[in-house]
């Protein structure tokens, strides 16, 4: 009989099995890091930080003995170098260390590839002993197949796939509203349930001025941070820091002070 | 000058290995601009309708040059399922001697000498 206390939390696994994305701030909400061989998935308006994020963890892992891929659909590799050298971080020399390989490729060839016997992708893994993958992004999913059933298995064997490569996987996903509630067509794909782990970045407007917001919504098999808090990225990259003080309706993109909110609530009813 | 002179001396001043990659792999303009597209991007794996919106050609275009360059030996091509997938060889050889050809590729003098042998080459087929 296993007594109760032998039984960890989720929020005790041991650190081994937990992969740190060397992001400040952010391994201290995720507990540690994510969970190893785990999907990921960071969903973001355009240009909130979601690909620096993805690169930052990619890094990490290279120059930590946990090699890794960038898988990018439609974005050319130059981009990624490029993107990266401006923090100081050169990806072609990871290259030529064989811990970072940029790859290009499609959703459809990327699928089939993992799925297939000795495939490129997975002799890639094998190669570089890869244990980390950044997919950028999951939104071109969307454009093989309109079929929400089909699209949703066809994203399941994928994700399945990269598990079984032995893979911990970063998903982007680009949501469709710059600011407030994500408001998508009928029928809008939803990633979130399939992934291990979700989290949201969003602008939010504070006072005339717009920051950046993170939070964790879900983290499957492990406690995580649940506060709304404020990143920002300079010239070293990501940096999460502390929560929004004194505000609600964050998500909303249109926060308030909580005494405004009160006062509407209870004085000016 | 006649012909034969000029043809002489237009490759006579150039490395004979580069000579013999053009001759080998660069039979076209087409295969030239795919040549540089998978230098820059040597983990493409993808197939001929994608390649051909990337590299900004017909596709039907580039599926002919794309099948001659895995013939050639340049690219591997395989099957998965109903889709054909292209990518660079991974012949570390042949990855180098590319790498010299579009290093080349920035002098002017190379340019109009390569540019040269793949008209005379198009011209012949």
């Amino acid at each position: 009989m296993i007594e109760k206390s032998q039984d960890p939390s989720p929020a005790s696994l041991p650190l081994a099995q937990r992969v740190p994305t060397g992001i400040p701030g952010l391994d201290e909400m995720l507990h540690g890091g994510f969970l190893s061989q785990t999907a990921n998935l960071i969903e973001g308006a355009p240009g909130c930080g979601k690909t620096t994020l993805g690169m930052q963890f990619i890094r990490y892992g290279a120059l930590h003995g946990e090699p890794g891929i960038i898988l990018t659909f439609e974005q050319f590799p130059a981009q990624y170098y490029r993107d990266a050298a401006s923090f100081g971080w050169d990806f072609r020399a990871l290259e030529r260390a064989g811990v970072l390989q940029v790859i290009m490729s499609s959703p459809e060839v990327s699928k089939a590839d993992l799925e297939s016997f000795n495939g490129k992708i997975e002799d890639l893994v094998a190669r570089i002993g890869a244990k980390r993958i950044l997919i950028d992004s999951l939104t071109h999913f969307e454009r093989i197949s309109q079929d929400p059933m089909k699209l949703r298995s066809l994203v399941y064997g994928f994700l399945n796939s990269l598990k079984r490569a032995g893979l911990t996987a970063i998903l982007t996903r680009e949501s469709a509203t710059l600011l407030g509630d994500e408001v998508g067509p009928t029928g809008s794909a939803n990633f979130s349930f399939m992934t291990d782990s979700y989290i949201m970045l969003r602008y939010v407007e504070i006072e005339s001025a717009i920051q950046r917001a993170i939070i964790a919504l879900k983290m499957r098999g492990s406690a995580h941070d649940t506060y709304i808090r404020q990143f920002e990225i300079n010239s070293t990259g990501f940096h999460v820091q502390e929560p929004f003080a004194g505000r609600e309706g964050l998500m909303s993109g249109t926060p308030q002070q909580m005494t405004r909110s009160f006062i509407k609530a209870f004085i000016n009813r | 000058m006649s012909t034969e002179n000029l043809t002489s001396r237009v490759f006579n001043d150039m490395d004979p290995a580069l000579l013999s990659f053009i001759k080998k792999y660069v039979t076209s303009f087409v295969k030239w601009d795919l040549l540089h597209f998978f230098h820059q991007n040597p983990h493409t794996i993808d197939t001929v309708e994608n390649i051909a919106r990337y590299a900004g050609r017909a596709p039907d275009t580039v599926q002919r040059e794309l099948a001659q360059l895995a013939r050639s030996g340049l690219l591997e091509s395989s099957q998965m399922g109903e889709m054909v997938i292209y990518a660079l060889t991974s012949s570390p050889q042949i990855q180098t001697n590319l790498a010299q050809f579009v290093a080349a590729s920035q002098d002017k003098q190379f340019r109009i000498r390569a540019t040269y042998h793949v008209i005379r080459d198009m011209c012949r087929h």
